[in-house]
C-alpha cells in the first residue's frame, strides 16, 4: 500500500499501433519518486514509443495513465511539461541557433517592465548550470558547443521548467565520453536524492547496473517484467531480452579460429602515413584478404575518421594508400567502390538509409552508382539482386517494394549491409554496425562478418562494445585521442586493451 | 515467409502520384460540364481540331514544358525561380537573331516579310536554347558548387535576368513575322504543333530519368543527400544536371510562348509563369522543399490543371484581372486536397484501411 | 580594440553580413556623392527615407517571417488590395480615420488566415502566400478595374505635409530639408519591431522556429514553446505591415489601383537578404531591414540622378548586390558547418577562401562602380552628355488646381509639362472650338486650330486606349533632363487624368504617342523675357 502512494506515474494496459506494426501491447509501467528506473529492450521493443506516450508526443490506442493519483490524458508535450514531466531526447532537441542561456530559459525568461531582462537571464542560466557542476559562457551560441554541453543545457532546461518531478533521459550517454557520462550520473544521483523520479533509457547495460534502482524490460512491444536491479544478474537480464542462450557466441569463437587459418599473406590495402589535420594523426595500416581487423578505442578517438579516410570520404593530408600494390589516386566514394572498398556508415539514419526509397532501391543503390548514370539496371535485375540479399541476410519485410522507413532499425541496418555486399567489395569497413540493434540481430551480423572473411574478403569492424570487437577480430588496432597507438592479435585479453586505451597509468 | 512482388491493389491507384492531379483535373472538367455546356464541344475547322479543350492544350504548353524541367529541380530539393526570366532572355535573343536591325533603322518592307530572317532557322532555334541551357548551368553552379540555397540562388537570375532581357532589346516589343518560327506556336497537325514539341520533350525527359539511373539518383539525392554521398552518388553532378535541364526546358517554353503571341516582349513574357510551373509540379505531388519521389506525367497533368482553371474562368466570363483571385482560391482548394488531414478523410471515405501486418 | 572586435565577430558570425551591408551602404553613398554632384544635397539623403516608408514597413514584416523560417509572397497583393479598398471607401465618403484602422485589421486578418493554412493545414508557405497574393490582387481588381483617385483631405494632408528638419531648413519660408509623416510612422514601426524581436517572448520564439531545415521548429515544439501560435501571429503581423505599406503607398500616389505593388515581393525579398537575414531562417536582424531598403533605393536613386542609364540597370544591379550578400552568408554558413561537424578547415584553406571571396566581391563592386560612372549613353531618349553637370535651376511646383479649373471652364484637354534641363513648367489647355492656350508662369500665348483638328486629336487619344486600364498613372523621380507630364482629357462624358515621367520604362508606351501628338499641335513659347 505504502509503495503505490510513492508512485508518481502509473501506466496501465498501454497499447499503440502504427500502420503495419503493433508497437506496444498491453504494457504496464510504474515510476516511483526518488528512483532511477531503467527502461531496456532491443530495438523495436517499444521503449521509445512508451516514452513518447508518456511525454504527450503520441496518444495511446488503449490504456490509462495516472499522474500523482489522477487519471489523465496527456495531450501534448506542453501539457506533459505542465504536469512536471520533462524529457531530454537522444538527439538534443534544442535550438542550436540560440544561446545557451536562451535555450535553458526560453519561454520563461525573466522579465523586467514587460521586456526580457537579458542580464538576469544570463545570470540565472549560469546559476542553474552551476547546480549541475557545469561552468561555461552562457552567451555562446549553442551550436558552437560540444554535444555533452548541449545535453547539459537540455537537462538544465528540463529541470528548470515548471517544477519537474519526472525526468526522462532517452539514450543520453550515446555521444558522451566516459568522464562526461560520470558527470551525468553524478547529476542524476543528486536529483534522485532530491526526490526526482528519473527514467533512464539506454542500451549500455553496464550503465544500467551503475545507476538504476529498478529495471523494466520490454520485448517486441510486450512487458517482460519490472525488477529491482540488485536482484537481477546480468546474464539473466540478457536472456530475458533476447530469449536465447548465448551459445551463438560460442559458435563464433569457433568460426573465428577456423577462418583465421585462411588469412592471406599478401597485403590488400596498405596505408602509410595517412592522416588528416584535426581529425586523425598519420597512421600506418595493413589489411589482408580473409582477415577481420577490429578497431577499438573510446568515442572520439578517431575510429570513424580512419574509416572515412580509407573509404575516400576525406582526403588525406599526406601519406599514401596503395591497393594491390597500385597507388590510389581517385579519392572519392565512387573511386573506392570501383576499387572494391565499401563503408557501412555509423549513422544509418543520416548516412545510410534513404527513407522513402524501397528496400530494393536501397539495396541496389551503391551498385548502380558504381555503374554510372547510363548503365541502368532494369527492374527485373533489381528485383533479383534485392531478393538474393533479402534471403541471405534474413531481412524481415513483406516485400522488396516496402519503403525502407517502415522497417525496424535492425532490418534497416541489414538493408544497408546488403547494399554494400551487392557491390561485391574486397574490403568492407563496418562502422558501428550493431549500434541500436537487438541482441539477436547483433549476433547475426557478427556471424556474417566472420563468414565474409572466410569467403576471402577483408573486413574492418568498428564498435564501441569492446566485447564484440574481441569476439570476432583476428587483429585489433587501438586508437586513442586520434592516434593509432597499438596493434594486438585477436586473442588478446580485455585488460590489455583497456590499458592501451586508458594510456600510461 | 511469403513475399509478394507488387500485385494490383486499389490502394496502389490511390497512392499513385497520378491520383490527385487526375482528381483535380476531373473536378475542374466536372465544373465545366455543369456550368459551361459548350466546353466540351470540339469541331473541325481550318484543318485542325477546335474548341475549349484544344485551347487548354495549346495555352498550357509553355507551363507544361517548364513543369517538366522544374520537376527535376524540385525533386532534388530545390526550386528554380528564374525560369520566367530565362524565357524572356530566350525571347529577346531569338527576336534579335531574326531581325537585328529592328532596333535601329526602319527596314519596313523586310520587317513584314514572313520568309525573311537574318539568321537561318536552326540558329534561331539553337542559339537561344544554348543560352537558356547556360542560364541553367549558372543556376546549377551556384546551387551545387556554391552551396547557396536554391531559392536564393535562382532569385538572382530572376531579378537580373529580366533586366538582361530588356537590355538586349532595349525594352521594345518586337513583332515577329518569320513564318517557320511562327509555326511553332501557331501551326497545327490536327492538334497544336507545340503539343508535339512538348510531348517530345516529355519523352526525352522520361528517357533520361527512367531509362537511366539519373531518375533514381535524383530521388535519392532529394530524400537524403548525405546517404547518397556515402553510396557513391555525386550530389553535385545530379543537381547540376537538374538545373541545366530545367534551363533547357525554360528555353523551349520561351520559344513556344514567344511564338504563341508572335511577339518578343521582354518585360512581360513569362512574368509569374514560374509560379504556375511550381504549382503544376506541386499539384503533381512532388514535395516542394523536400524533394524526393517525382512523376513527370503528374506534373504535366498539373500544368494542364492550371491552364484548365484559367480557360474555364475565361469561358464563364471572369475578367483577366479577377482571374487572379479565382486562381488563388483554386490553388488553395487543390493544395488542401494534399493536406494530411484531408487525405486521411478521403481514405476513410473510400473505405481503405491499412491491413495490420503481423510480424513473423 | 581590434581584439575586442575580432572576438565580437567570432562569437557572432551572423553580424558579418549586416556589418557588410552597412559598410557597403556608406561606401556606395560616398562613391555616388563623389561622382554625382546631385547626390550631395541633403534632401536626396532624406528622400531615400521619404520615398519608401511603404517598402521599409514591408521589409520589416517580411524579415520577421523569414527569420521564422517561412516566406510571404503576398505582400504585393495585400498592398494592391489595401490601396483599392481604401480608395473605394474614401470615394464613398467614409471617414479616413475609420478607413485606415479597418485596412490594418483587414491586412492582419488575411495574414492570420494564411498563417492558419500554413501552420495547421501544413500548406507550404510559398504556396499559401502565393495564393494569398493572387487573391489579394484579384480582389483589388474586382473592386475596381481602373485606378481610383483619392481626393480625401486627410490623405492629401498626410502626403503634402513636410516635417522640416530643425537646423537644416528655414521655418519662415517653409523651404528646406524635410521628411514626411509616413517616414515617422515607419520608423516607429521599425523601432517597435526591433524591440519585439529582442525583448519579447514572441520575438524570441520567432527566432527559435527558424533555421536548420525545420529541426529548430521541432525542438521548439518539444521545448514547449507556443510554436503554432507564434507562426500564425508572425504572418498576421506581416499582413498588418503589408496593409500599412498599402496605406503609405495610397498616400504617396493618392490613388488606389490593382496594379500597385506589382513585382514588389521580389524587391522586398532582395532587401531582406541584403539586410543580412538568411532565407534559411533562424538568424537575422530587423535592423538590417533598414539598410537593405536603403541600399535598394539608393541604387535606384543613383541611377536616376545620373540620368544616363535606364531603369532596367536597377534590376541587374540589385541582382548583383544580392549575389554578393548571398555569397557572404553562405561562406559564413559553411564555416560554421565545418565547425559543428568538428572538421577543422585548415588555416591555409580558410585564408584562401576569404581571399578568393573577398577578391571576387571587390572585383564585382569595382566593375559595377566603373560601369556606373563611366558608361557612355545607353538610353533611347534625348539625354546628352552635357547634362551630367548639376541642375542649374530649381524645379517649379506642379499646378493641378489650375489644370482642374481649366477643365471646369470647358477645356477638353489640359496638358502640363514640367521639368527638363531648364526647369520649365508649361500648362496648355485645348478647347473644343480649336483654341489652345499656353501658360508657362511668365508668358501666356494662344493659338487657333480647327475644331476638326481637336476632334481628330480626341479620337486618336481615345483609340490609343486613354480610357481603358492600359493607360494608368506612373511616377518616379525624374532625371535631370526628364519631364513630368500631367494630362487630363474629357471626351464623350468621360474624364481621366494620367501622369507620367519620361526616361523610364514604367509608363505605358501609348502615353508617349499622345504627348507626341501634343507637341506637334501646341504653340511654342518664345525666349524668356
Amino acid at each position: 500500500m505504502a509503495e503505490s502512494d510513492n508512485e508518481i506515474v502509473t501506466m496501465k494496459g498501454i497499447s499503440k499501433s502504427f500502420p503495419g506494426v503493433q508497437a506496444l501491447e498491453n504494457v504496464d509501467f510504474t515510476l516511483r519518486r526518488g528512483e532511477i528506473h531503467a527502461l531496456v529492450g532491443e530495438n523495436g521493443a517499444g521503449k521509445s514509443t512508451l516514452i513518447r506516450i508518456l511525454t504527450g508526443a503520441e496518444q495511446p490506442n488503449a490504456g490509462t495513465i495516472t499522474v500523482d493519483q489522477q487519471t489523465i490524458s496527456i495531450r501534448s508535450p506542453q501539457h506533459a511539461q505542465g504536469l512536471g514531466i520533462s524529457t531530454v531526447y537522444q538527439e538534443v532537441n534544442l535550438c542550436l541557433n540560440l544561446t545557451v542561456a536562451e535555450n535553458i530559459l526560453i519561454g520563461r525568461e525573466p522579465m523586467k517592465w514587460g521586456s526580457i531582462d537579458w542580464k538576469t537571464m544570463n545570470a540565472r542560466a549560469k546559476q542553474i548550470l552551476h547546480g549541475l557542476d557545469v561552468d561555461l559562457d552562457v552567451t555562446q551560441t549553442l551550436g558552437n558547443c560540444s554535444v555533452a554541453i548541449q545535453q547539459m543545457a537540455a537537462i538544465a532546461r528540463a529541470l528548470e521548467v515548471s517544477s519537474a518531478r519526472v525526468l526522462v533521459l532517452d539514450e543520453p550517454t550515446s555521444s558522451l565520453s566516459t568522464h562526461e557520462t560520470e558527470q551525468l550520473f553524478g547529476v542524476m544521483r543528486k536529483l534522485k536524492s532530491e526526490g526526482m523520479a528519473i527514467i533512464f533509457i539506454t542500451h549500455f547495460l553496464d550503465q544500467v547496473y551503475k545507476v538504476a534502482d529498478r529495471i523494466t524490460v520490454l520485448r517486441n512491444g510486450k512487458l517482460l517484467g519490472t525488477y529491482a536491479t540488485a536482484t537481477l544478474p546480468r546474464l539473466e537480464l540478457i536472456t530475458k531480452m533476447i530469449g536465447r542462450t548465448l551459445t551463438e557466441f560460442d559458435e563464433m569463437a569457433q568460426l573465428k579460429h577456423e577462418s583465421g587459418q585462411h588469412i592471406k599473406s599478401e597485403v590488400l590495402l596498405d596505408a602509410k602515413g595517412v592522416g588528416q589535420t584535426g581529425s586523425i594523426e598519420p597512421f600506418d595500416l595493413e589489411l589482408h584478404a580473409g582477415e577481420v581487423v577490429g578497431l577499438a578505442g573510446l568515442l572520439g578517438s578517431g575510429r570513424t575518421e580512419m574509416a572515412r579516410l580509407l573509404f575516400g570520404l576525406d582526403k588525406p593530408d599526406g601519406g599514401s594508400i596503395t591497393m594491390d600494390g597500385k597507388p590510389v589516386r581517385n579519392y572519392s566514394p565512387t573511386g573506392s567502390i570501383e576499387r572494391g572498398v565499401a563503408l557501412c556508415p555509423e549513422d544509418r539514419k543520416a548516412e545510410g538509409v534513404i527513407a522513402d526509397l524501397t528496400v530494393r532501391e536501397n539495396i541496389i543503390l551503391a551498385m548502380q552508382a558504381s555503374l554510372g548514370w547510363f548503365k541502368h539496371l532494369n527492374s527485373q535485375e533489381q528485383y533479383e539482386i534485392a531478393e538474393k540479399y533479402i534471403e541471405l541476410l534474413n531481412i524481415t519485410t513483406p516485400s522488396g517494394d516496402q519503403p525502407v522507413k517502415n522497417l525496424s532499425g535492425g532490418n534497416q541496418q541489414k538493408v544497408i549491409l546488403a547494399r554494400w555486399l551487392a557491390t561485391n567489395p574486397r574490403l568492407l569497413i563496418l562502422d558501428e554496425p550493431t549500434k541500436g540493434i537487438d541482441v539477436g540481430t547483433k549476433a547475426e551480423i557478427q556471424k556474417l562478418v566472420l563468414s565474409l572473411a572466410e569467403e576471402g574478403k577483408s573486413c574492418m569492424f568498428i564498435s564501441s562494445e569492446l566485447e564484440e570487437v574481441l569476439r570476432i577480430s583476428h587483429r585489433i588496432v587501438v586508437l586513442r585521442e586520434r592516434k593509432k597507438i597499438a596493434e594486438f592479435g585477436g586473442d588478446v585479453g580485455d585488460r590489455k586493451i583497456m590499458q592501451a586505451i586508458a594510456g600510461s597509468e | 515467409m511469403k513475399r509478394s512482388k507488387s500485385s494490383f491493389e486499389w490502394r496502389k491507384v490511390t497512392e499513385s502520384k497520378l491520383f490527385f492531379p487526375l482528381v483535380a483535373l476531373a473536378l475542374i472538367l466536372l465544373f465545366d460540364l455543369i456550368f459551361i455546356p459548350t466546353f466540351f464541344h470540339i469541331t473541325f475547322q481550318q484543318g485542325h481540331l477546335y474548341g475549349s479543350l484544344i485551347d487548354i492544350l495549346r495555352n498550357s504548353m509553355p507551363v507544361v514544358a517548364l513543369a517538366i524541367g522544374m520537376t527535376l529541380v524540385i525533386a532534388t530539393g530545390g526550386v528554380d525561380l528564374s525560369v520566367g526570366a530565362i524565357m524572356a532572355i530566350v525571347s529577346s535573343v531569338a527576336a534579335l537573331l531574326m531581325n537585328p536591325f529592328v532596333l535601329g533603322t526602319q527596314l519596313q518592307a523586310i520587317k513584314n516579310n514572313p520568309t525573311y530572317s537574318y539568321s537561318p532557322f536552326w540558329v534561331v532555334i539553337l542559339l537561344p536554347l544554348i543560352v537558356a541551357t547556360i542560364c541553367g548551368l549558372w543556376n546549377g553552379l551556384l546551387v551545387a558548387h556554391g552551396k547557396i540555397q536554391p531559392m536564393v540562388a535562382t532569385l538572382i537570375l530572376m531579378i537580373s535576368g529580366r533586366g538582361i532581357a530588356q537590355l538586349i532589346t532595349n525594352s521594345q516589343k518586337i513583332q515577329i513575322f518569320y513564318g517557320p518560327f511562327r509555326y511553332i506556336g501557331n501551326g497545327w497537325i490536327l492538334l497544336p504543333f507545340s503539343l508535339f514539341i512538348v510531348v517530345f520533350l516529355y519523352v526525352l525527359a522520361w528517357l533520361l530519368t527512367r531509362r537511366t539511373a539519373i531518375g533514381l539518383f535524383i530521388e535519392s539525392v532529394g530524400i537524403n543527400s548525405r546517404s547518397s554521398l556515402f553510396s557513391g552518388i555525386d550530389e553535385k553532378k545530379i543537381k547540376l544536371f537538374a538545373y541545366v535541364f530545367c534551363g533547357f526546358c525554360a528555353g523551349i517554353a520561351g520559344l513556344i510562348a514567344t511564338s504563341n503571341i508572335s511577339t518578343s516582349d521582354a518585360t512581360s513574357l513569362g512574368l509569374n509563369t514560374e509560379l504556375d510551373a511550381i504549382l503544376a509540379v506541386v499539384i503533381g505531388g512532388t514535395l516542394l522543399g523536400a524533394g524526393g519521389r517525382f512523376s513527370l506525367l503528374a506534373s504535366a497533368i498539373g500544368g494542364l490543371v492550371m491552364q484548365a482553371v484559367t480557360t474555364s474562368m475565361y469561358a464563364i466570363g471572369v475578367s483577366a484581372n479577377s482571374l487572379l483571385a479565382v486562381k488563388g482560391v483554386v490553388v488553395i482548394l487543390i493544395i488542401l486536397l494534399y493536406a494530411q488531414q484531408v487525405q486521411g478523410l478521403i481514405r476513410k471515405i473510400t473505405g481503405r484501411t491499412k491491413l495490420k501486418e503481423t510480424k513473423p | 580594440m581590434m581584439q575586442n572586435l575580432s572576438t565580437l565577430f567570432s562569437k557572432n558570425r551572423r553580424l558579418l553580413p549586416l556589418s557588410a551591408t552597412i559598410i557597403l551602404f556608406f561606401i556606395a553613398y560616398a562613391v555616388g556623392a563623389a561622382y554625382l554632384p546631385g547626390m550631395r544635397d541633403t534632401q536626396v539623403f532624406l528622400n531615400l527615407f521619404n520615398q519608401t516608408p511603404y517598402l521599409l514597413v514591408s521589409v520589416i514584416g517580411e524579415t520577421l517571417v523569414v527569420i521564422s523560417g517561412g516566406i510571404d509572397l503576398s505582400v504585393g497583393g495585400m498592398v494592391a488590395l489595401t490601396t483599392t479598398a481604401s480608395a473605394a471607401l474614401l470615394r464613398a465618403s467614409w471617414n479616413p480615420w475609420v478607413v485606415m484602422p479597418l485596412m490594418l485589421a483587414m491586412g492582419a486578418t488575411m495574414g492570420a488566415i494564411m498563417g492558419y493554412f500554413i501552420t495547421y493545414l501544413n500548406v507550404q508557405p510559398f504556396i499559401a502566400t502565393l495564393a494569398g497574393m493572387w487573391i489579394g490582387r484579384g480582389l483589388a481588381y474586382f473592386i475596381s478595374n481602373e485606378s481610383i483617385v483619392i481626393n480625401d483631405r486627410i490623405y492629401t494632408l498626410l502626403d503634402r505635409t513636410k516635417i522640416l528638419i530643425p537646423g537644416l531648413s528655414n521655418v519662415v519660408t517653409q523651404k528646406g530639408d524635410y521628411i514626411t509623416p509616413s517616414v515617422v510612422i515607419a520608423m516607429a514601426v521599425f523601432v517597435a519591431a526591433n524591440y519585439i524581436a529582442h525583448y519579447t517572448r514572441f520575438g524570441r520564439t520567432i527566432y527559435s522556429i527558424g533555421g536548420a531545415n525545420g529541426a529548430n521548429e521541432q525542438s521548439a515544439r518539444l521545448m514547449g514553446l507556443p510554436v503554432n501560435r507564434t507562426k500564425v501571429l508572425v504572418y498576421t503581423f506581416n499582413g498588418f505591415c503589408s496593409a500599412l505599406a498599402g496605406i503609405f503607398l495610397s498616400i504617396y500616389t493618392r490613388s488606389g489601383q490593382g496594379l500597385l505593388g506589382n513585382g514588389m515581393e521580389l524587391t522586398v525579398i532582395a532587401a531582406v537578404v541584403i539586410g543580412g537575414t538568411s532565407l534559411i531562417g533562424g538568424e537575422g536582424y530587423v535592423f538590417g531591414a533598414l539598410f537593405g531598403v536603403l541600399i535598394t533605393i539608393l541604387i535606384q536613386t543613383m541611377i536616376q540622378i545620373q540620368g544616363h542609364l535606364i531603369t532596367w540597370w536597377t534590376l541587374i544591379m540589385v541582382g548583383v548586390i544580392t549575389l554578393f550578400f548571398i555569397g557572404l552568408q553562405s561562406v559564413i554558413a559553411n564555416l560554421k558547418i565545418g565547425q559543428i561537424a568538428g572538421t577543422k578547415v585548415s588555416r591555409e584553406k580558410r585564408i584562401r577562401q576569404v581571399l578568393l571571396y573577398g577578391g571576387g566581391a571587390a572585383l564585382v563592386i569595382v566593375l559595377a562602380v566603373l560601369a556606373f560612372a563611366v558608361l557612355p549613353n545607353a538610353t533611347h531618349g534625348s539625354a546628352n552628355a552635357a547634362a551630367s553637370t548639376s541642375r542649374a535651376c530649381q524645379p517649379k511646383p506642379f499646378r493641378p488646381d489650375q489644370a482642374a479649373s481649366l477643365m471646369k471652364a470647358g477645356a477638353v484637354i489640359s496638358y502640363e509639362r514640367n521639368g527638363g534641363a531648364n526647369c520649365i513648367d508649361e500648362l496648355y489647355a485645348i478647347y473644343p472650338d480649336g483654341r489652345i492656350t499656353g501658360d508657362n508662369g511668365t508668358q501666356q500665348i494662344e493659338k487657333q486650330v480647327t475644331s476638326d483638328d481637336v476632334d481628330r486629336l480626341l479620337s486618336f487619344i481615345s483609340n490609343a486606349g486613354w480610357f481603358t486600364d492600359n493607360m494608368f498613372s506612373t511616377s518616379h523621380v525624374p532625371c535631370k533632363v526628364c519631364y513630368t507630364y500631367f494630362t487630363s482629357v474629357a471626351y464623350k462624358g468621360q474624364e481621366k487624368t494620367v501622369e507620367a515621367v519620361d526616361g523610364g520604362t514604367d509608363a505605358p508606351p501609348e502615353y508617349w504617342l499622345v504627348t507626341g501628338q501634343f507637341s506637334m499641335i501646341v504653340p511654342i513659347f518664345g525666349p524668356a523675357p
